[in-house]
C-alpha cells in the first residue's frame, strides 16, 4: 500500500513504535498522531518509579517534540477523536473536525478498570494509568501514611514496592477480580500473598468491600466483610479495559479489545489495532490475546506499521510467554516478579 | 511576586468582535493595575472580510513594546488564527471554539496546526453563549469568560469593563454580554480545574492610581480639545482618519469645527488661515498627503504663520502600505520643500508624550510662528496604553502669540529683525498693526524685495528663531546609568519603545549600553547629543527606514561613522533585533 496518510490514535509505545517504522518504511507518508492526553509520549511503566522519586519526570520521556518535526510526524496532543467512520475514512474530533486518512493504525491503550461492585466507590479510589494519576499519587503521598491497594493488577505489585519505599504502611486486599485479565486462582493468589506479607505488606482476607467512606481530607475509612480500618488513600488495581469507547456503533468488532488477526488487520481495509487495545489472534492457539506491558505494545505497533504498507508479518508471541485462561490468553512475558 | 509579562493576542474574522474582546482584555487588566501596551491591526478593506487581530501585552512592570512572541491566542475564527501560530512562544496556550456550528476540515482547523508543546483549551464559545442568552453573540465574551478563568483574572475586572462599554447599549445588550462571559468563565474554571494557570492572580498586582486606555490617535485628539483647538481641517487618510473622527465627535461640544476639505492643500491652507487670523487650527495626514502639503507649510516659513501639522507615518512611497508602520518622512518633515524653508519638527515615542508635544505644538508654531510638524507613525498612532489620563496646565494652553506693543502702532515692522528672529506679529483686526503676508521674500516691512541683502539677512533670521526655539523644544532623553559605554542607541519615535526594553535586556547581562531618545527632531539638541555620543565607543541608530534619516540628519556629530539598524517590514522593531545587533556590536568589539 502507498500510505497517503495514516492517523495513528493513541501516543503511547504502540502508537509511537507505529509512527516511526512507518516513517522509515515509507518516507514521504504523511503521518498524524492524535492523543486525548496533552503531554508527550512518556513510558508508563516507569510510573511507580517516579513514585518513589527513583526517577525524574523528564527520565520518563521518550522523544523530545523536536524528534516528530525532525521525523516530519505531526503530533496533535490533547485532541480527542470521537468518532470513525471507515465507510468514508473519516476520523472526527472532539472539536468537531474532520481528518481524513488513508490508513489507520488504533494504539489507545486501556484506561483503569474497576469492577462493577465497587464503581459506587469509584471517586474515592485513585488508579495509576497516566502521568496526571502518578501526580495525583505523588502529591496524595506526601500527606498520609498508610495506603490499601484492592485488586491485584501487575501495576499494583510495583506500586506497593514504590510506596514501601516511601516508608508507607500498605494494606492490600486480593480482589476476586485481582490479576484481570489473568484469572485469579487460588495458587497464584496465595503465592501473591505470600510474597505481599513477605515485603511487610498487610494482606487482608476477605470477599467484599461493604463501605468506603471519607473520613477526613486525608483518611477514608474503609469496612470489608471482616474488618475495619481507617487508610490515608485507596487506590484500584483491576488492570485495564481498551480504551476504545469513541469506536462505539463504527463497527468494529470489539470484545476485550479491537478485534483483530494475526497481522493486526480489523475488519476493514487498512485499518489496524495495535498495544493494549487490540484484541489479537493467535493462530497457534487457535484463540485470542490481549498484549500488556510496554514491550509488547512496542513489538505491535511495529507489526501493525509494516503490514500497513503491505507486509505480512505475525504478530504471535512465543506460546510459553502466554498465560491460557478460559477465554482469553494474555502475553505477560514482560512481567517481573515482585 | 513572579513578574508578568504575558501576550495575549484575540484573532478573529472582521464581524467576530475581536477588536471589541482585544480591547476589554486592555481595559479589564489595566483596571487589575498592570501595564498594559495593545495594538490591532485590521483589514483596511471592507468590513467583513479579512482577519483581525489585537495584541495586547501585560505585564507587572512597565512596558515600551511589544513582544515578539505571543503567550495567549484567543481565536475566534479556527481559519484566520492559523496564520498566527508561528508567533506562538513555545509553552503557548491556545483557546478555540471547541464547538463551532459545522464540521471543519484538517485544513481550515486551528488544532491541526498548532505545536504539540501548546496547551489547548477547547472551549465551545458559540455553544456557551447561545445557551446563556439565546444568541451566539456573545460568543467572543464567552472567550474572554474562558481566558480570565484559565489565566487567574479577576472576573469582577472584566465585569466592569463590559458593564462600561455595553451599559449605554440598554440592558438587554449587557445581559447578552455579561452572561455569555460568565458562561465561558464558569465552563473553564470546571472543565480545567486541573490544568488552570493562574499567572496573573500570581503576580499580585495591586492597582495604582486609575488608568485609561488610550491610543496615540485619541491621545493626540484629546490633547487638541485641551490645548483651545478652534478649527480642525482634514482630508480622510490612514492612519490619520481617526484623530478627525475623534474631534468630529468631540471639538463642536467645545465651541470649534472641524472641516473635512477637498485635498490636503486646501487643509493646512486652511490652517495656516486660522492661525493667520489668530485662531489654533491643526491638521493631520500621512505621507502621501503631507507631500501635497509642502508648498504651503514653505509658505508658512516664508510668511512666519503658525501651524500645527501632524504627519502620521506610515509604509512609503507614495500610496505605498496604508496600514503599515514606517518612520520614513523624516526627511520630508525636515527638509522637505523649496527653498531654505527650516520648520519645528518634533517626535513624540509614546501615548503620552503624543498628548504632551501636541500640546506643546500650539504654544511653539505661536510663540516661534512658523509650522510645526508632530511625525507619530501608524504603531504609535494605533497603539494603546494605560496612562493617568492627561491633563494640560494652564501655562501649557497659554497663547504663545508675541503680539506687537502698543507704542508700535503706525511704524509696525511685522518681520522686525530682533535677536532671537522672533517678530511681534499682530492679528487682523488689530489697528495700526496691518502687514501684508506674503510668500515673496520681504523686508522688515512685509514689503517684496528680492535684494541679496534682504534675502541673506531674513533667511537668517528665520533660521535664527529655530534656534532660539531649542531652549522650548523638549530635549533628548538619555536612559542610562552614567559613566562610559560600550553601546549607545539612539531612537526616535515609536521605536524607542523596543530600544528601551532591548536596552534591559543588554543591562540585565551586566553590559554597558544606553540610549538615547531624539523628542526633536529639527531643530535638534546638537550639546545634549554630542555629549551623549562622546560617552560611547559605539553609536547605533535604529530606525523604522531604509537609509537611516536620523542618522543623516545627526550622525556627523559622533566622532566616528554611526552604526545603523535599519527595518522596512511594516512592523515595528522588535526589541530582540535590537539586542542581537547590540551583542553583535559589543562581539565585534571583544575581537
Amino acid at each position: 500500500m502507498t500510505a497517503r496518510h495514516v492517523v495513528i490514535i493513541g501516543n503511547g509505545p504502540a502508537a509511537n513504535e507505529a509512527a516511526i517504522s512507518l516513517r522509515t518504511q515509507a518516507p514521504d507518508a504523511r503521518i498524524t498522531i492524535i492523543s486525548k492526553e496533552p503531554i508527550r509520549y512518556y513510558k508508563p511503566h516507569l510510573l511507580p518509579d517516579l513514585i518513589a522519586g527513583k526517577v525524574s519526570e523528564q527520565d520518563l520521556y521518550v522523544n523530545p517534540l523536536e524528534f516528530y518535526k525532525e521525523n516530519d510526524i505531526r503530533l496533535r496532543l490533547g485532541q480527542e477523536v470521537v468518532h470513525v467512520s471507515f465507510a468514508t475514512n473519516e476520523v472526527v474530533m472532539e472539536h468537531k473536525e474532520v481528518v481524513r486518512f488513508d490508513g489507520l493504525i488504533i494504539a489507545t491503550g486501556g484506561k483503569p478498570r474497576i469492577p462493577e461492585p465497587l464503581q459506587v466507590f469509584e471517586d474515592l479510589m485513585l488508579s495509576l494509568k497516566t502521568l496526571s494519576d502518578a501526580k495525583v499519587w505523588k502529591e496524595r503521598l506526601r500527606w498520609v501514611d498508610s495506603v490499601l491497594i484492592v485488586g491485584g493488577d501487575l501495576t499494583s505489585l510495583s506500586f506497593t514496592k514504590a510506596v514501601l519505599s516511601l516508608g508507607k504502611k500498605v494494606y492490600f486486599i486480593l480482589h476476586g477480580d485481582s490479576f484481570w485479565p489473568v484469572r485469579f486462582n487460588e495458587e497464584l493468589s496465595s503465592e501473591v500473598s505470600q510474597r505481599l506479607s513477605d515485603r511487610g505488606v498487610e494482606v487482608i482476607s476477605c470477599r467484599k468491600i461493604l463501605r468506603l467512606v471519607m473520613a477526613s481530607e486525608d483518611s477514608v475509612e474503609v469496612e470489608t466483610d471482616g474488618r475495619k480500618l481507617r487508610v490515608g488513600a485507596i487506590g484500584a488495581f483491576f488492570g485495564l479495559v481498551p480504551d476504545v469507547k469513541f469506536l462505539a456503533r463504527s463497527g468494529l468488532a470489539i470484545e476485550r479489545g479491537i478485534v483483530v488477526d494475526e497481522f493486526l488487520r480489523t475488519r476493514f481495509e487498512g485499518v489496524y489495532a495495535a498495544g493494549d487495545c487490540a484484541q489479537v489472534y493467535h493462530p497457534k492457539l487457535r484463540d485470542y490475546w490481549v498484549s500488556i506491558g510496554y514491550r509488547n505494545a512496542r513489538n505491535l505497533g511495529r507489526v501493525a506499521a509494516l503490514n500497513l504498507l503491505g507486509g505480512q508479518e505475525s504478530a504471535e508471541t512465543a506460546p510459553a510467554g502466554i498465560f491460557q485462561l478460559d477465554d482469553i490468553s494474555v502475553n505477560t512475558s514482560w512481567w517481573t516478579e515482585f | 511576586m513572579p513578574k508578568v509579562d504575558i501576550t495575549v493576542e484575540v484573532c478573529g474574522m472582521a464581524g467576530d468582535g475581536t477588536i471589541a474582546a482585544g480591547g476589554l482584555v486592555n481595559e479589564a487588566m489595566s483596571l487589575g493595575g498592570f501595564s498594559v501596551l495593545g495594538f490591532d491591526s485590521y483589514p483596511a478593506e471592507i468590513r467583513g472580510f479579512g482577519r483581525c487581530v489585537t495584541r495586547s501585552r501585560i505585564g507587572s512592570n512597565e512596558i515600551g513594546a511589544l513582544a515578539d512572541e505571543t503567550h495567549i491566542l484567543i481565536s475566534l475564527d479556527d481559519l484566520q488564527s492559523r496564520s498566527r501560530v508561528p508567533f506562538l512562544a513555545r509553552d503557548s496556550a491556545v483557546l478555540f471554539d471547541s464547538k463551532p456550528d459545522t464540521l471543519l476540515e484538517e485544513e481550515q482547523s486551528l488544532a491541526a496546526v498548532v505545536e504539540p508543546g501548546t496547551a489547548l483549551f477547547g472551549i465551545p464559545f458559540t455553544y456557551l453563549a447561545t445557551a446563556a442568552t439565546g444568541t451566539s453573540r456573545g460568543r467572543n465574551l464567552a472567550a474572554l469568560g474562558g481566558f480570565a478563568a484559565l489565566f487567574g483574572v479577576q472576573p469582577e475586572w472584566f465585569r466592569r469593563v463590559i458593564t462600561r462599554k455595553f451599559q449605554s447599549k440598554g440592558e438587554k445588550v449587557l445581559e447578552v454580554n455579561l452572561k455569555s462571559f460568565d458562561a465561558g468563565f464558569h465552563y473553564a474554571l470546571e472543565k480545567f480545574a486541573d490544568r488552570l494557570r493562574p499567572s496573573f492572580a500570581a503576580a499580585n498586582v495591586v492597582a495604582g492610581p486609575e488608568k485609561v486606555m488610550l491610543s496615540g490617535n485619541q491621545a493626540i485628539g484629546q490633547a487638541a480639545l485641551d490645548a483651545g483647538l478652534k478649527l480642525y481641517f482634514g482630508y480622510p487618510i490612514t492612519p490619520a482618519t481617526p484623530i478627525m473622527e475623534f474631534l468630529a465627535k468631540y471639538l463642536p461640544a467645545k465651541g470649534g469645527r472641524v472641516v473635512q476639505m477637498e485635498d490636503e492643500i486646501a487643509s493646512v491652507g486652511a490652517v495656516l488661515g486660522a492661525f493667520y487670523a489668530g485662531a489654533r487650527a491643526m491638521t493631520a495626514t500621512s505621507g502621501p498627503g503631507f507631500a501635497l502639503m509642502t508648498e504651503l507649510i514653505t509658505h508658512g516659513v516664508m510668511a512666519e504663520i503658525p501651524a500645527v501639522i501632524l504627519n502620521a507615518q506610515r509604509g512609503g512611497p507614495s500610496t505605498g502600505l496604508p496600514t503599515k508602520t514606517e518612520q520614513s518622512d523624516l526627511h520630508a518633515a525636515v527638509f522637505g520643500g523649496p527653498g531654505d524653508s527650516s520648520r519645528i519638527v518634533i517626535a513624540p515615542s509614546n501615548v503620552a508624550e503624543c498628548y504632551s508635544f501636541t500640546v506643546q505644538s500650539f504654544q511653539l508654531a505661536e510663540k516661534y510662528q512658523t509650522p510645526v510638524i508632530v511625525l507619530t507613525d501608524f504603531y504609535l498612532d494605533n497603539r494603546v496604553e494605560n496612562v493617568v489620563m492627561p491633563v494640560a496646565s494652564e501655562k501649557e494652553k497659554t497663547d504663545g502669540n508675541l503680539y506687537p506693543d502698543e507704542s508700535l502702532q503706525g511704524s509696525y515692522h511685522r518681520y522686525l529683525d530682533t535677536e532671537s528672529g522672533v517678530s511681534p506679529r499682530s492679528l487682523p483686526g488689530m489697528e495700526g498693526f496691518a502687514y501684508v503676508a506674503t510668500g515673496l521674500e520681504h523686508t522688515e516691512r512685509a514689503q517684496p524685495d528680492y535684494t541679496p541683502e534682504i534675502h541673506t539677512k531674513m533667511t537668517g533670521k528665520r533660521h535664527r528663531k529655530l534656534q532660539y526655539a531649542l531652549e522650548d523644544l523638549p530635549v533628548p532623553v538619555e536612559y542610562s546609568d552614567g559613566g562610559q559605554l560600550d553601546v549607545g542607541i539612539i531612537g526616535w519615535g515609536s521605536t524607542f519603545g523596543s530600544i528601551q526594553e532591548a536596552v534591559n535586556m543588554a543591562r540585565e547581562r551586566g553590559w554597558k549600553v544606553a540610549a538615547l531618545k531624539i523628542t526633536s527632531i529639527f531643530p535638534y539638541h546638537e550639546k545634549e547629543i554630542r555629549s551623549f555620543m562622546t560617552k560611547c565607543r559605539e553609536i547605533l541608530i535604529t530606525e523604522l527606514n531604509y537609509e537611516g534619516q536620523l542618522a543623516n540628519l545627526i550622525g556627523h556629530l559622533h566622532r566616528k561613522e554611526v552604526v545603523r539598524l535599519n527595518q522596512v517590514t511594516g512592523v515595528p522593531f522588535s526589541p530582540s533585533a535590537i539586542f542581537s545587533k547590540i551583542e553583535a556590536l559589543l562581539q565585534a568589539g571583544v575581537s
